[in-house]
């Protein structure tokens, strides 16, 4: 095999790695003006997501494909355990993680052309995203692992990256130990997997879960997985740190944690645990504990769905309460997880597309959110929500923007954050069973949701802004009417990028086939991949 | 052929966004957009083919269908099909009588006119889309859009407890909303439809069996059931129309009541004939109960708005009663009588409004003998009174009749209750008319004048359509029978 054939398919990959040397020689050659390590960032991001839109077979871009189509989705046929696969489900996933750096990477060009630490930020953010997408490649539980710590190492830096802030410091100081206790919960998990099942790959443990014993090894190492994987994924009640960190983190980094490197950890639940877990048919054996072998479906499936309509709840429960734009958010962006979660505890294809279209709208909300959160703020607006008055008055674009934001996260039809959960809570209903009691949930908790959405709409729109006096200099000119500049104090990078968020959101909202065609097949394929 | 829905629904849609963003301008841009939008339901009647019998290749048993793909993945596919039938044509009627009455009955609103125009005219666009939309995402689209124009009716322009007001109605419909959408959900999977179509649906719902077929309709009775309202959660319903303003209540009690007892007929009893059967006796309670205690509650009212508003749970039951019977003389009363209160009652929440901007108040007991002073208004409460107490003449009249009729000829000596009731009801109009508009002049303002022409000409079309339709009821009901899945003779 010539190397270009083995290199290929990691064009992404290779881009990205290629970046954050790059950024990171400029650096040590004393280049480090932001446009500079900015544009590298965003090139490498932009040109690997049009690598990725081309291997999901996008027709204006099929040429460009990395992997040849025949070697998509056709792992394991032959028996083979191989490190890394490349699926389409992979695919999807890695044009999700590609987003979110780019509208990151697309939106920090806006901050101070000479701010200090610009190329360790976008160093890091390439590298955190270079450790997503090996994880969408990963078909062995301990190569996963590894990527998606990749990832964290990076965030933890991300977030400390403005190194004289002291929220930020003790934000990433909290993330970091949260973290490595979860990293610790997750290899001990996979250790006692390898012991019961003689193997770390994910699709040689699909043929084999039916048939091993050692049940109790089993159950407590997917209960520790479980754990791990949680803490990452944040899903109640192993929450705590995430709103701590979200909220001290510069809002730009936390874009990227929402909207990004957070849905790798489910990413890894689907992975991990739609492969050989839930596909052991019942009557495998009755209980967990009977005969020797071991029908874990039903035990883990119940352990998730509590473990989503927990997450869910107490997440939009929590948002109701906050009175902080960010502290809101982040709840709400914990909420989504469990909805997210509904899609793995169903388990069957069209779940799946659901929960990765959730994942999907939610790059474009949260990613979208936590970047207009950013440019207020430097604008000089407060944290309170309260902080936001006559914001939609005095600049309308950005507060329509926000608004169809938070209108897709509530689920308001015609944004694609309705598109998403109907194609869920329709999936659920579709397993009929239990199952639609999980829709009844979701929906209820989406039907929570609004209140705390609509309350930032009102305050944004309804609400009298205080007397100019009181506002920051510059905010508002003397005595005039307010200026309607859309990009002025935002910077042309951040209005850019929540400008095609806004538009993605409308047009994905009404139109969404070609974007919920290609997740679904993908899906029906991943199902199958090795089964 | 023209896709004559869709010019409507555009029409509609442009008229909204023109209204809402043409300022002082917007009340102009509303009735251009409503004289369009009647002049449009006009050819829809006169494209509306030999009637009897007609057939649509695109969406068969509805007229003017129109059917494209929307979503279509490997286990659910969604397309934009709509059409209309007898049933949903007369209600777009209504739609549009009503759009026009609001409107010229608003004209002088002075508190953001340019929202409030633009916010009535977006839920009539989602009433509309509602009778016309054949699909399960399409209807459910339509149906989350008129309640969000109807919480900021209330919540903005309403009375002194307005937010309450606004929010109850929104919890309680919203929730209700999500019963509905989970149960369209599980009747598309659970029968395996090929797509979200009703004609899918129609097609394979029949073939579950009763168990599922009952649970199923509970849980849309449920969800259609709370716009209705059905005692017991009617409680939204006073609220929301004493705080609403009088546009709001026009379209509150003329068309989102109605929105109810079309989607149960729609996607209920017409595509789960087995589960209203089970559940006959479930909503027969219900349908009289709430006949009885919406016309007791009404007895007890002080407040003219409160009056007429329970009135419509009554009335709304004599609907839902309608509906139960399970007979088509039973499907047109019931579609009769929602024709017939979408119009009377919008009249005399007019009315009541007037009574509050003239008088001040709208209390029945402290204000008396208004006639010489407002002639025309009390002409017109009288004509709404006579209409809503079954005159015969007028609207309510075949309607009530044809429901009458019809209870008798399946439930036999229970047609006593809602008789009974009727009579009840035609106590406590005479009652109010006799204490409001005759006798010696109580709490009249000196300032007080009759109404202003807007208002007069907003009730004034009303009438007209009461006396018309009342005079000449076969024009709806030729139109009506004509909807061919229903079993009506002659079809």
């Amino acid at each position: 095999m010539d190397l270009a054939s083995f290199a290929g398919p990691f064009l992404p990959e290779i881009l990205l790695l290629a970046g954050t040397l790059l950024i990171f020689l400029l650096d040590v050659l004393g280049v480090r003006r932001i446009e500079v390590t900015g544009g590298v960032a965003v090139g490498a991001t932009a040109l690997a997501l049009l690598f990725v839109v081309a291997d999901l077979g996008f027709a204006p871009f099929a040429g460009l494909a990395t992997v040849p189509s025949g070697q998509i989705d056709a792992v394991v046929a032959s028996g083979a355990t191989p490190l890394y696969a490349f699926t389409s489900f992979g695919f999807v996933f890695q044009g999700i993680f590609l987003l979110a750096a780019f509208l990151v990477a697309l939106a920090s060009m806006s901050r101070p052309s000479k701010e200090r630490g610009a190329p360790i930020f976008y160093g890091l953010l390439l590298l955190a995203t270079l450790g997503t997408l090996l994880a969408t490649i990963a078909s062995d539980l301990i190569f996963l692992l590894l990527a998606v710590e990749v990832t964290s190492i990076s965030t933890y830096l991300l977030v400390a990256y403005p190194r004289k802030d002291v929220r930020s410091l003790e934000a990433a100081m909290k993330f970091y130990i949260i973290g490595a206790l979860s990293t610790t919960l997750s290899f001990f998990g996979a250790s006692l997997l390898y012991g019961a099942y003689g193997t770390t790959n994910l699709y040689a443990i699909r043929a084999v879960a039916r048939s091993v014993g050692h049940p109790v090894l089993v159950l407590i190492g997917y209960g520790f997985l479980i754990a791990g994987l949680s803490f990452k994924a944040t899903l109640v009640p192993f929450h705590a740190w995430a709103v701590d960190v979200y909220d001290g983190a510069p809002s730009d980094v936390t874009a990227f944690l929402a909207g990004g490197s957070k849905k790798v950890g489910l990413f890894a639940f689907f992975l991990v645990f739609l492969g050989p877990v839930l596909f052991v048919a019942p009557g495998a054996g009755g209980s967990p504990f009977s005969g020797g072998t071991l029908n874990l479906g039903p035990v883990i499936q119940v352990t998730l769905a509590v473990l989503a309509v927990m997450t869910m709840t107490v997440g939009n429960v929590l948002a109701l309460l906050q009175r902080e734009m960010k502290r809101m958010l982040a709840y709400s962006s914990i909420s989504q997880a469990g909805y997210m979660l509904i899609g793995i505890v169903i388990g069957t294809s069209p779940a799946l597309t659901g929960a990765t279209m959730q994942m999907f709208a939610n790059v474009f909300m949260k990613t979208g959110t936590f970047l207009v959160v950013a440019g207020v703020t430097a604008l000089g607006i407060g944290p309170l929500i309260d902080d936001w008055k006559g914001v939609g008055a005095r600049r309308p674009l950005l507060g329509v923007a926000f608004g169809l934001m938070l209108f897709s996260l509530a689920g308001v039809p015609l944004t694609v954050g309705f598109v998403s959960k109907f194609v869920l809570f329709s999936s659920a209903v579709q397993a009929q069973g239990y199952f639609v009691w999980l829709a009844v949930a979701g929906l209820l908790n989406s039907a929570l949701s609004v209140f705390y959405y609509a309350r930032v709409l009102k305050v944004m729109f309804f609400d009298q802004p205080p007397e100019p006096s009181a506002l920051p200099t510059g905010a508002v000119a003397e005595g005039s009417a307010p200026p309607l500049l859309p990009a002025g104090g935002l910077g042309y990078g951040r209005a850019v990028a929540i400008g095609l968020i806004a538009v993605a959101v409308v047009a994905i909202g009404i139109y969404p086939q070609p974007v919920l065609g290609a997740i679904s097949n993908a899906a029906q394929h991943f199902l199958h991949v090795g089964a | 052929m023209i896709p004559l829905l869709s010019v409507i629904v555009a029409t509609l849609a442009i008229g909204t966004v023109a209204t809402f963003l043409s300022g002082a301008r917007a009340r102009w841009v509303a009735l251009a957009t409503t004289v369009v939008f009647l002049v449009e339901v006009g050819l829809l009647f006169l494209a509306y083919p030999g009637w009897p019998g007609y057939n649509n290749a695109l969406v068969p048993g509805f007229a003017d269908g129109e059917s494209y793909s929307w979503i279509s993945l490997a286990w659910m596919h969604i397309n934009y099909t709509v059409g209309v039938d007898g049933i949903s044509l007369v209600l777009i009627l209504l739609t549009a009588i009503l759009q026009l009455a609001t409107v010229v009955y608003s004209w002088e609103e002075t508190k953001r006119p340019a929202a409030y125009f633009g916010l009535v005219l977006l839920t009539c666009l989602g009433c509309f889309g509602v009778f016309i939309a054949l699909d399960v995402l399409l209807f459910f689209l339509f149906w989350e859009a008129v309640l969000v124009p109807m919480f900021f009716l209330i919540g903005y322009w309403g009375g002194p407890q307005r937010r309450y007001a606004a929010l109850k109605f929104f919890v309680y419909t919203h929730v209700a909303s999500i019963v509905m959408l989970v149960g369209l959900l599980a009747l598309v999977f659970y029968s395996g439809a090929a797509s979200f179509d009703f004609s899918a649906i129609y097609a394979s719902a029949r073939g579950l069996s009763g168990v599922v077929q009952s649970f199923l309709f509970l849980a849309l009775f449920f969800g259609f059931g709370v716009k209705f309202p059905i005692v017991p959660f009617h409680t939204w319903l006073p609220d929301a129309h004493v705080e609403a303003p009088t546009g709001g209540s026009v379209l509150l009690a003329g068309l989102l009541l109605k929105l109810g007892g079309y989607g149960l007929i729609r996607w209920a009893v017409e595509l789960l004939p087995s589960g209203l059967h089970t559940m006959q006796p479930v909503l027969y309670v219900v349908a009289f109960v709430s006949i009885v205690w919406g016309s007791v509650l009404s007895l007890s009212q002080r407040d003219m708005k409160r009056l007429v508003a329970y009135s419509s749970i009554n009335h709304m039951g004599i609907v839902l009663l309608a509906i139960a019977l399970d007979s088509s003389l039973g499907l047109l009363a019931a579609v009769l009588l929602m024709f017939a209160h979408g119009i009377v009652s919008a009249l005399l929440f007019m009315a009541s409004g007037s009574v509050h901007h003239t008088f001040g108040t709208r209390d029945i007991a402290s204000i008396g003998g208004i006639t010489p002073t407002t002639p025309t208004l009390s002409t017109l409460i009288m004509v709404g009174s006579l209409a809503s107490l079954g005159l015969p003449a007028l609207i309510s009249f075949p309607a009530e009749f044809t429901a009458l009729l019809a209870t008798w000829n399946t439930l036999a000596y229970w047609v006593f209750v809602p008789l009974i009731i009727l009579v009840v009801t035609a106590a406590f109009y005479l009652w109010m008319m006799q204490r409001m508009l005759f006798g010696p002049a109580r709490g009249v303002p000196l300032t007080a004048h009759d109404v202003p022409w807007y208002e007069g000409a907003g009730m004034a079309i009303l009438v007209v359509c009461a006396v018309l339709f009342g005079i000449l009821p076969g024009l709806l009901v030729n139109v009506i029978t004509s909807s061919p899945i229903h079993g009506f003779p002659g079809t």
